[in-house]
């Protein structure tokens, strides 16, 4: 197993992504990840607050016009996150605060896919924004996010190889 | 030119520009005119984002002067220090100007309680600016002080701006381990919670789901945006003060430049009455499109420097 990981975190590309001074370098994609997640979390924390009672005002129709940028966002981040894992895989895959960042993601996609099934299912979408399940998957949904920023953020400060101040 | 005239050209703004907008904002309020008062709340929201530029790169002018003989140290703290309170309040009052212009649709006008929160804001931080300028003035300005301060074959080299790197203010959070991530965790929420009404706003004034949303319907995230602008703003803060010498250079600098730019950018979406034409199904003015398109790029270059900080900034 540590044999596999050394092999990625050695691996060519991983070489490469920690010595270049390329925009696709180590930081060029920290950068796409943070974008990637600004644009994620964005538009499912816009949405989910509407959801709780912020901005009544804005009718939940539009959500799923926002979905394909939201679902862009992801890509980005799931390949930049990728990447960034290749060049450290011999700690991160190890770090158990690495599989609860993954979780808080699962869930809060699965959160948002049962937001969506319930918004689609209702008559009208206003109304099924009042109905108690509605409000409760968006809280989980919030605190799936915020789960993952914390466990993300973390990442560079607890676990072997963490790189401390 | 370098990093101090940038500091010396633009700290004349908060003082003077301050001054008059509560000259103007008076004038309002006795004559009971909105547009002085709104005229006045803008010039209050630019030159609080303005000055975030004036503050930062005050860290670069004390960089500088490290190296200049017969700077005394404490001339450069008191200044600092003074000029990190006017800061903050100046940024309450700006927070406080906002609010009255976004509410100023609801409500018609300017709410009594927060006209009053404006006015003590701005009377405590034109006092305040003032007092700032000051001791900054004093810094290198012989002719207001008394014969032989400045003598500088009487300065303990000790004394020298910058002999003194430990402050009171970075110690808290060397000294608390947990001070550090949180701010970092936060500074990332308020991102998340500024994008997301810059995202949903600029994306439907391009076109996004136009069918279903009008501008006054996405008008209502406007504040989600500003307390995500105001966390990231406070938490900044604490990064910056906590370890000044991560934050100088070009591409800091840059940041912040796109950081005021953005809050003008934002400011237009409070203002531009031609945006309440936008109803569902509409298409928006070209103007307001090429104002949303330039939000979306300026916020995307403001994680660029960000983030990039410590591969071609001064961050570690």
């Amino acid at each position: 197993m540590t044999n596999l990981l050394l092999r990625i975190e050695h691996s060519g590309l991983a070489e490469w992504i920690r010595s270049t001074d390329s925009i696709f370098g180590y930081y060029g994609l920290l950068t796409m990840h943070t974008i990637g997640m600004a644009i994620v979390v964005g538009i499912s924390a816009g949405f989910d607050l509407r959801i709780l009672g912020f901005a009544p005002g804005l009718p939940l129709a539009a959500m799923e016009k926002f979905l394909p940028f939201l679902w862009t966002g992801f890509a980005i981040n799931a390949i930049s996150g990728t990447l960034l894992l290749a060049t450290d895989a011999t700690h991160k895959l190890v770090n158990p605060d690495f599989y609860v960042k993954m979780v808080c993601i699962a869930l809060g996609l699965g959160a948002l896919q049962l937001l969506m099934r319930d918004l689609g299912r209702a008559a009208s979408v206003d109304t099924a924004a009042r109905s108690t399940n509605t409000k409760v998957m968006a809280a989980v949904s919030l605190a799936c996010w915020l789960g993952a920023i914390v466990a993300g953020r973390l990442l560079a400060y607890v676990g072997a190889g963490s790189d401390v101040r | 030119m370098n990093y101090i005239h940038l500091h010396l050209l633009l700290n004349h703004f908060p003082t003077v520009g301050f001054g008059l907008g509560l000259a103007l904002f008076v004038a309002g309020l006795s004559q009971r005119s909105a547009d002085l008062k709104r005229a006045s709340l803008v010039i209050f929201v630019l030159l609080a984002a303005l000055t975030i530029l004036t503050f930062v790169t005050g860290n670069d002018a004390q960089a500088a002067l490290r190296e200049t003989p017969g700077v005394p140290a404490p001339a450069v703290d008191a200044h600092e220090t003074a000029a990190l309170l006017a800061f903050v309040v100046m940024q309450v009052t700006g927070v406080f100007s906002w609010l009255g212009l976004w509410t100023w649709r609801r409500a018609g006008g300017l709410v009594r309680w927060n006209a009053a929160a404006i006015l003590i804001g701005a009377v405590a931080t034109t006092g305040l600016m003032a007092g700032a300028a000051n001791l900054g003035g004093q810094i290198r300005h012989p002719e207001i002080q008394g014969a032989g301060v400045h003598d500088a074959a009487a300065i303990d080299p000790a004394q020298v701006a910058g002999a003194t790197p430990q402050r009171s203010r970075g110690r808290y959070v060397e000294e608390h381990s947990w001070v550090w991530p949180t701010c970092e965790v936060l500074h990332y929420v308020g991102l998340c919670l500024l994008c997301a009404a810059v995202i949903i706003i600029d994306l439907r004034i391009l076109g996004v789901g136009k069918q279903v949303l009008s501008f006054g319907a996405v008008y209502q995230l406007l504040p989600l945006g500003e307390i995500g602008f105001v966390l990231n703003l406070a938490t900044g803060l604490v990064f910056f003060t906590a370890t000044p010498q991560q934050y100088t250079g070009v591409l800091f600098v840059l940041k912040m430049l796109l950081v005021v730019l953005g809050a003008a950018n934002l400011l237009y979406f409070v203002l531009a009455d031609e945006l309440w034409t936008i109803d569902e199904g509409h298409d928006a003015p070209i103007r307001a499109k090429m104002v949303a398109g330039t939000g979306l790029a300026i916020w995307v270059a403001v994680v660029f420097c960000g983030r990039m900080l410590p591969a071609l900034g001064n961050a570690f």
